[in-house]
Parts: C-alpha cells; sequence; structure tokens
C-alpha cells in the first residue's frame, strides 16, 4: 500500500494538537509505513507556496482558529489541495480558547508598521473556525483531542484500517456508523465527527441523585465529594450539554467539564441547554430566592462557550459567517441568516 | 531596499518566519511571530479559579504557576501532599519539554546530512532509531504527567489551594515503574549528545557566542528572584512582588509576541543591537548562575560542560542545548524520589479557600524559563487585569539580536539563506 | 418616521394568554402589530433554546406569557418558567441582548387589556433600542 501524503498545519492556538500527532507517529511505529508527511510547517518548515507544486495531498490536518488574513488562505489552500480535511482540536473545529476574544468588542487590527520594518499577517475582526472559512470533512474535538481518537483518525484515514489489530480500541467508543467504516477501511461519512454521539454525563463514573442546587459553588470554595454529580454539588459542571469521548476526563480529576468536545449531538445551544438544566434544579418556588440563588452566577457565557464561542454560540453567529452545511452543525447555521 | 522572507522557522512554539531587508551593505533581519495570543482577552471577565485552566495554552507549566498566584490570590497555605504532587508534575513536564528540544536537535536535517526528499517527519532513517528512542520516553513520561495533572499537555488537577485528588494506589505504582526508567533514560541521551552532537561534531553550525545577556531566575526559595548581571554575578534579589516594578512589556507592530525588558530607557528596542536592559530566562540562565547541583550525574555533565566550553557565564546556543541536557539528568533524578509512595501518599490535597483577595501573584522557575502572573479582581472573583510574562516574550529580545547576528554573518560569508535559516532554527529552539 | 418595525416573538400559553391575546383582537383593543404568536401548551415549556434560536434567527424582543402562578393548568409550569427566567436574562444579557428584549409576563385569560399593554409597550421599547443583530457584543 503506498503511503499518504499527509499534511498539518496550525492556524492560531498551541502546538499541543500538533505535538499530539507528533507523538503518535512515534509511538505507533506501524504509522511510519502508511503516512509520509509531505507538508508541515512545525517540522519541516513548509511555506505555503510549496503547496503550488503538482500532486494533490490525502490527508490534512488543520489545527488552531482561524484569526489572521494569513490563517485564511492557508484555510483556502490546503483546502483545494486535499482530498480529506479535518479539523483538528477543538479550536479548528469550534475555536477553541482563542475563540473567547468573539465575547469581546471586536479589537482593531494592529497599527501601520513603520518604514522598513515587515507587515505582519493582518487580523480578522472575529475569530472564526475552520469550517466557517471552507467545507470540512471531519472534526475531531478536544482540546487537545485525546490520543485514542487521534489514533483513530489515522488509522481510518490515513491506514483505511491497514493495522487491524489495535483498530477495535480506537472504534470502541465511537458512534456506531462511524466505527464500522473505520473497521471496514471505507472512509466514514463525511461532516462524521470523531467522538461519541451521547453527552459526557454518559461516560462520567459520578453518581447522581436528587437534583438540588441550593447555591453556586466555585472550585476553589468547596472539597467536591468524590463519587457525586459535581453539578449537584452546586459546581457549574458542563457535562451534560458536551459531546462524550473522553471518557470523563476532567470530572474524574475532580474538575468541572468545560465542554472542549463541543455541544453534544442533539443540542442547540449549548449555553440554553445549561441554562434550563441547571435552574431546573434550583432549589425554590419563590421568586426573590431564584433571583437570589441565579445572582451568585457569573461569567456564563465565557464559561457555556469556553471553547465554541465562534463556532456553537448561537447568538455570535455573524452575518457573515458562511453558513455550514453538515447535520452536526446545520443548527447553528441557521442561525447565521438574521 | 529588498525583503525576502524566510520562514515558517521550524521546532519553535510560536509560529514565526524571518524577515529581512538588505540594503546596500545594511541588512536588518525581524524575527516576527505571526499568530496572534491575546491572552489578556481571553482572561478578563473570567472567574479567577478557571485561568490555570486557560492558561496552559501557553505551556502545561503556566498551569501550576496560574494556580500558585491563585493560592496568593486566597490566602491559601497549600497542605504538603499538593506540593508534593505539583513538584512531581513541574519535574514531568521538565523532563518532556526538555527531551522535545532534544529531540529537535537531533532530527533536525541539518546535522546528519540529509535532503528533504527522504525524510518521513524530517528524519533520515539513520537516525530512527535514537528518535523512536527518545519518543518512547516522551510517552513514559506523559504518561506520567496523565496520572500527575489528569490530561496532558493540558493539565487540570492543579487548582488553587492544592491538587483536586489525591494519586491513586495503582498510579503510584505505575509512576515507580516510570521512576526507574528516568535516570537511564537522561544518561542514554547524555551519550547520545556527546556521540554525535559533540562527538560528531554536530555541535559546530550551533557554536555561535553571542554577546553577554544579562538574566532572570528563581532563587534557592520560592519568594526570591534573582538578576544576574552579564558576567554572571548576581545583581539583585528581589521578592516576586515587585518583578513587574522592574519589568516592562513592549509591543512592536511588526511582531504579535511583545518583548520584556527592565524598565527605564537603557535598552533601545529589539532594532539595536546593545544589550543593555536585556535579559533572558531558562535553562541557560539557571546554569550561568554557576551553582552546583546537587544530583552526581548532573553535577559531572555540568563540570564537562565546564571543561569543554570554559567556566560559566556561557552565551551560545550549544551550551544552551547542553544546560537542557544537564536539567535533564536533574529532573531524572529528582524524579526517582518524587514518584515514590512516600512522596505522593497524602491524601490531604485540598485547602479550601476561604478569603477573597483582590490581586495574586506569582513567580514560578518552569522548564521553559521563569514565569510570572499578577491577576487584579474585583469583588466577584472576576478577572480585571492579567499580566503574564512568559519564557517566549522574555527571551524575545535575545531572539531578536541572536537571529540578527546570524543573518549578518551568514550574508557576510555569502551563505545560502535556506542554511542560513536552519541555524537561525536550531540556535532559536533552546531559548 | 422610523422604518424600522420590530419583531416580537410571543410564546403564548394555551389556556391563558393565547386567549387573552384572542379576547384583545375580538374586543378591538388598539395592539401593535409587531407580534408573531407562537402558541405553546405552557409557559414552562419554553426552553431557552427556543429564545435563543429566536434572538439567533432574527428576532427583536421575545415575550414568553403564561398563567399566574398557583393557576398553572399543569400546576406548576409557570413556576419551571420563573425558575429558568433569571439565568437566562443574565446570559442574554452577556451575549449582548438587552434586558428590556426579553420579557416573562403573566397574563390570564380574563386580562386582554394587560396584554395589549404589554405588548405595545415592549413594541415601543424595542423600537427605541433598534434592531438586534446577533453577533454584536456590547463592551
Amino acid at each position: 500500500m503506498e503511503a499518504k501524503k499527509v499534511a498539518v498545519y496550525a492556524a492560531t492556538g498551541c502546538r499541543a494538537c500538533e505535538n499530539a500527532i507528533l507523538d503518535i507517529s512515534f509511538q505507533v511505529n506501524s504509522l511510519d509505513r502508511f503516512a509520509r508527511f509531505e507538508f508541515w510547517p512545525y517540522l519541516l518548515g513548509s511555506r505555503l507556496e510549496d503547496l503550488e507544486k503538482p500532486g494533490d495531498i490525502d490527508v490534512t490536518f488543520f489545527t488552531g482558529a482561524i484569526s489572521t488574513e494569513c490563517d485564511e488562505e492557508a484555510a483556502r489552500r490546503l483546502r483545494e489541495k486535499s482530498k480529506i480535511l479535518v479539523a483538528f482540536g477543538a479550536c479548528a473545529a469550534f475555536g477553541g480558547l482563542p475563540g473567547l476574544v468573539n465575547l469581546q468588542q471586536a479589537k482593531k487590527a494592529p497599527e501601520g508598521c513603520e518604514d522598513g520594518t515587515p507587515e505582519l499577517p493582518g487580523l480578522r475582526r472575529r475569530v472564526a473556525t475552520l469550517h466557517q472559512i471552507v467545507p470540512v470533512d471531519y472534526f475531531v474535538p478536544g482540546c487537545s483531542p485525546p490520543q485514542n481518537y487521534t489514533w483513530t483518525i489515522m488509522q481510518s484515514l490515513v491506514c483505511q484500517s491497514g493495522a487491524a489489530a489495535r483498530m477495535s480500541f480506537a472504534a470502541s467508543r465511537l458512534p456506531r456508523r462511524i466505527a464500522r467504516s473505520v473497521l471496514s477501511g471505507v472512509l466514514p461519512p463525511s461532516g462524521s465527527v470523531f467522538a461519541g454521539e451521547k453527552a459526557v454525563c454518559a461516560s462520567c463514573g459520578r453518581m447522581k441523585q436528587e437534583k438540588l442546587f441550593a447555591s453556586l459553588n466555585r472550585i476553589h470554595r468547596i472539597e467536591p465529594d468524590p463519587l457525586r454529580c459535581l453539578l449537584e454539588q452546586g459546581l457549574l459542571c458542563q457535562g451534560l450539554a458536551t459531546r462524550e469521548g473522553c471518557g470523563g476526563l476532567c470530572t474524574g480529576a475532580g474538575l468541572p467539564c468545560r465542554g472542549c468536545f463541543g455541544k453534544a449531538q442533539d443540542i442547540y445551544d449549548a449555553g440554553a441547554k445549561m441554562v434550563s438544566a441547571v435552574s431546573s434544579t434550583f432549589d425554590t418556588t419563590e421568586a426573590a430566592e431564584m433571583q437570589k440563588i441565579a445572582e451568585a452566577f457569573v461569567d456564563l457565557a465565557g464559561t457555556f462557550y469556553r471553547y465554541t464561542a465562534p463556532a456553537q454560540c448561537a447568538l455570535l453567529q455573524t452575518p457573515e459567517s458562511k453558513r455550514p452545511a453538515d447535520e452536526d452543525f446545520e443548527a447553528a447555521g441557521g442561525a447565521c441568516n438574521g | 531596499m529588498s525583503t525576502i522572507n524566510i520562514g515558517p522557522l521550524r521546532y519553535l512554539e510560536e509560529p514565526s518566519q524571518i524577515s529581512i531587508g538588505q540594503n546596500g551593505e545594511g541588512l536588518r533581519s525581524f524575527y516576527q511571530v505571526t499568530a496572534p495570543r491575546d491572552i489578556a482577552a481571553m482572561c478578563k471577565g473570567r472567574p479567577a479559579e478557571e485561568l490555570p485552566r486557560i492558561l496552559t495554552i501557553l505551556s502545561p507549566s503556566h498551569h501550576i504557576a496560574s494556580a500558585k498566584a491563585l493560592d496568593n490570590l486566597f490566602g491559601i497555605r497549600i497542605p504538603p501532599a499538593a506540593e508534593n504532587i505539583r513538584k512531581a508534575l513541574g519535574e514531568t513536564l521538565t523532563l518532556i519539554h526538555h527531551a522535545r528540544k532534544l529531540l529537535f536537535l537531533l532530527q533536525s536535517s541539518t546535522n546528519p546530512p540529509g535532503t528533504r526528499e527522504n525524510l518521513r517527519i524530517a528524519v533520515p532513517s539513520s537516525q530512527r532509531r535514537t528518535v523512536d528512542e527518545i519518543m518512547k520516553g516522551i510517552a513514559a513520561f506523559q504518561e506520567a504527567a496523565y496520572i500527575l495533572g489528569g490530561r496532558y499537555p493540558h493539565p487540570v488537577t492543579v487548582v488553587a489551594g492544592g491538587v483536586s485528588r489525591p494519586i491513586k494506589e495503582v498510579h503510584k505504582r505505575r509512576l515507580q515503574e516510570i521512576a526507574r526508567t528516568c535516570l537511564p533514560y537522561a544518561l542514554r541521551l547524555r551519550d547520545i549528545f556527546s556521540e554525535t552532537v559533540i562527538g560528531n561534531g554536530w555541535y559546530k553550525p550551533i557554536n555561535i557566542s553571542f554577546r553577554p545577556v544579562a538574566s532572570i531566575t528563581s532563587g534557592e526559595t520560592e519568594n526570591e528572584v534573582v538578576a544576574t548581571d552579564k558576567t554572571g554575578a548576581e545583581a539583585a534579589r528581589f521578592a516576586p512582588e515587585k518583578v513587574l516594578d522592574t519589568l516592562e512589556i513592549l509591543s512592536e507592530p511588526w511582531t504579535y509576541l511583545p518583548f520584556v525588558h527592565e524598565k527605564g530607557k537603557t535598552w533601545e528596542g529589539p532594532l539595536s543591537d546593545k544589550t543593555e536592559g536585556l535579559f533572558f530566562v531558562g535553562p541557560l540562565a539557571r546554569l550561568n548562575r554557576a551553582t552546583p547541583l546537587a544530583a552526581p550525574p548532573a553535577e559531572a555533565e555540568r563540570q564537562r560542560m565546564i571543561g569543554c566550553l570554559g567556566a560559566p557565564p556561557h552565551f551560545s546556543p550549544l551550551a544552551g542545548y547542553w544546560s537542557i541536557l544537564v536539567e535533564l539528568i536533574a529532573s531524572a533524578e529528582k524524579c526517582e524520589t518524587l514518584y515514590s509512595e512516600e512522596n505522593l501518599s497524602g491524601t490531604e490535597t485540598r485547602v479550601v479557600a476561604t478569603g477573597s483577595g483582590r490581586r495574586g501573584l506569582a513567580a514560578f522557575e518552569a522548564p521553559e524559563g521563569f514565569v510570572c502572573h499578577r491577576y487584579e479582581v474585583d469583588q466577584r472573583g472576576l478577572v480585571e487585569d492579567v499580566t503574564i510574562l512568559d519564557a517566549a516574550s522574555e527571551n524575545n529580545g535575545l531572539r531578536s539580536f541572536l537571529t540578527q547576528k546570524i543573518a549578518e554573518e551568514a550574508f557576510a560569508a555569502g551563505q545560502p539563506w535556506d542554511q542560513a535559516k536552519k541555524t537561525i532554527e536550531l540556535s532559536l529552539v533552546p531559548f | 418616521m422610523n422604518p424600522f418595525e420590530p419583531r416580537i416573538i410571543t410564546f403564548l400559553c394555551n389556556w391563558c394568554s393565547y386567549v387573552a391575546a384572542d379576547a384583545a383582537g375580538v374586543s378591538r383593543l388598539s395592539q401593535k402589530t409587531n407580534t408573531r404568536a407562537v402558541r405553546v401548551f405552557c409557559s414552562g415549556m419554553v426552553d431557552p433554546n427556543y429564545v435563543i434560536k429566536a434572538f439567533a434567527q432574527g428576532a427583536d424582543g421575545v415575550l414568553v406569557a403564561g398563567c399566574h402562578p398557583g393557576d398553572c393548568h399543569y400546576i406548576a409550569g409557570n413556576i419551571k418558567a420563573l425558575r429558568r427566567s433569571f439565568l437566562l436574562r443574565k446570559l442574554l444579557e452577556e451575549l449582548g441582548v438587552d434586558e428590556k428584549r426579553f420579557r416573562l409576563e403573566w397574563i390570564a385569560a380574563s386580562e386582554p387589556h394587560k396584554y395589549a399593554k404589554v405588548v405595545n409597550e415592549m413594541s415601543e421599547q424595542i423600537r427605541a433600542l433598534g434592531p438586534f443583530s446577533p453577533g454584536c457584543v456590547r463592551d
């Protein structure tokens, strides 16, 4: 089997996703037989102009959010050149932490340079996700994507089940239709998200009892019970609105979920879902008491849309952003025609 | 005036490039970071206790630094068990960080002759075994980071007031297994380094001495910051609270990464070749203080370095890599005790915050260098202002003039820019 | 004349507010015509998602109207709506939606005058605020 040509590109974010790919390529020796890294600025020093060379790229892993003109151009060029484009990591898929900037007033781009100093790629008014610029074939959420999904997507797109022995591990947590195609070596349906279908609660090991939310707690103010649901202990845990797949890493470590996998499949807006879930557990029927409990909450938007503000916060969908096409992003896309 | 643009540079945490303007005989190079990282915009308005999770975007060690600033903000003394876990995580991050930098040095195609065409992941096949060996170690340390930090590369467990959970029995046993591999691994890296980098003469392109620069490191205790002058002698010692009073942050319109320098007009900016008022941080800065190391193998390696390069302070990328190696050995030795059963067996890992301050500050010696966080919060605990010194912006000035020096020399020698680019990349990695 | 005509989505409870709205029409009370009514079976079923979706798709205001507390056909549906309204209003405000654009009102079947008053009031307030456009965050 001929080695697939792979490209990796980082826009605005950090190197965590790229390092995840770098690590996996060494940890799993067999990948070497299947992948040939053709374009990778971080490790090969590739320039965008290198993409003008003839020949397509089989799979491109795009990490980072789109916040400069240069990011945007890279997205377009890589889309043109690649058979498969993967939004890899929370930044590329939903905007990630750099997308938090969208919760504030748009910033002005840096002023013009003095004579003789070089120019910088200009800042976009708003941070965008890859999908808002060009069509994307697959999404791998997570900040950064856990190793098993990194490996799964490598397996399924690059190796196409050529290294079958390790497949079952990777496939076990995927939605059935993706897992089936991964195992049989055909490409999963376009638009697939390489993560679970349900909410994080489905894989969180904590016990849920009666839901009572007497008052908001903040993580530095309490030592949560290690066995009970964090939300029931008054911590704002976003597990119930977040796509499953991490296996409850953060809740397992005693910390509330912050939604780096994006919203779960059937949710329209994660913030609205959280508002509804959290307030329905307020332990009162008196308006004044409700008001008092609600007052303790701070920074709802920054918490509910921590990793997803540019893509999945329905109210932040700017009219100029493109309408996403696949079913998973349809809901958010519907929000665009203001 | 003609401008050429070389980049993107490999191996650097920040996407960056070099722009070189030629004007007659003169030449002016710019080290440009091309991706914005608007940390203040990400943090403002967030609840303070969330910052450790947000700031991992800078580097995993900022997770710990941020939690320390929160400890001070809420006025908490953390329990010893939490301190131990944090230390163990810190050393683990050092191992990963340092091993990765050495990996970049060893896999760079400037060193062994190799062309881009026969590279898979930039590694010629002859180098593959060595590289695989290093990566195997990194994988083991990542597992340790997973156990201690809950996640990697963005750890989550370090919170204000300690660590969110104690270590499980099964994980402690695994950590001890990893502990046993640390020192042999570090020593193996030492052998690879002395064989290939020193023995095969790969060090030559990166053996570039640059002008002496002052440096800043943490003191022996956490509550001291040491400023060292150009001769390596201690110039000042002050409390972390004073750090931000003595330093200043400068933004330039041609790069997204700011410059940090000493307050006052002594430094004339990144375009001057003067180093007055400039400082650097990191492994080399720490080793330049010339304090003997506690661990015998690490001290032996430090002596070997002194034997080869002369007495500290050193100012060259080669010395930068060498100090990374020395520190890696020291960290590996420390991990043997830090991962031990006794060290990690405490179950009291959290203290709940009762107070609420308005300002929190912490200085922390991260693997990549001295970092400092300062937060101002309102009475609801929402962040109003953040000031963060990270190693990249502190070393930005050094990177700039190092780039200029290499570019000038390459131009004078008539070297092709492609060659100069490789030298620049490898020279910037240890800083 | 101001050409801007606000679009207000009203979620009206089948058992009270919708009847009040109907009665307001039958009794020929003067009302602004900026509302688009959605009949729901209880104000308690108006999920925050509906409100956010309405704004995201171009509504300038949202009115949720239900029975007075204690009169709910389903015992406590309106209390559910009330519970959600506090956090929802907070989230909307953080995302740049003025608090006047979202209202929760108790309007019994026998209160067509109140219905007309609320609608007229809201319409005027939103006209003064101007159109809402998603994606604009306040500072």
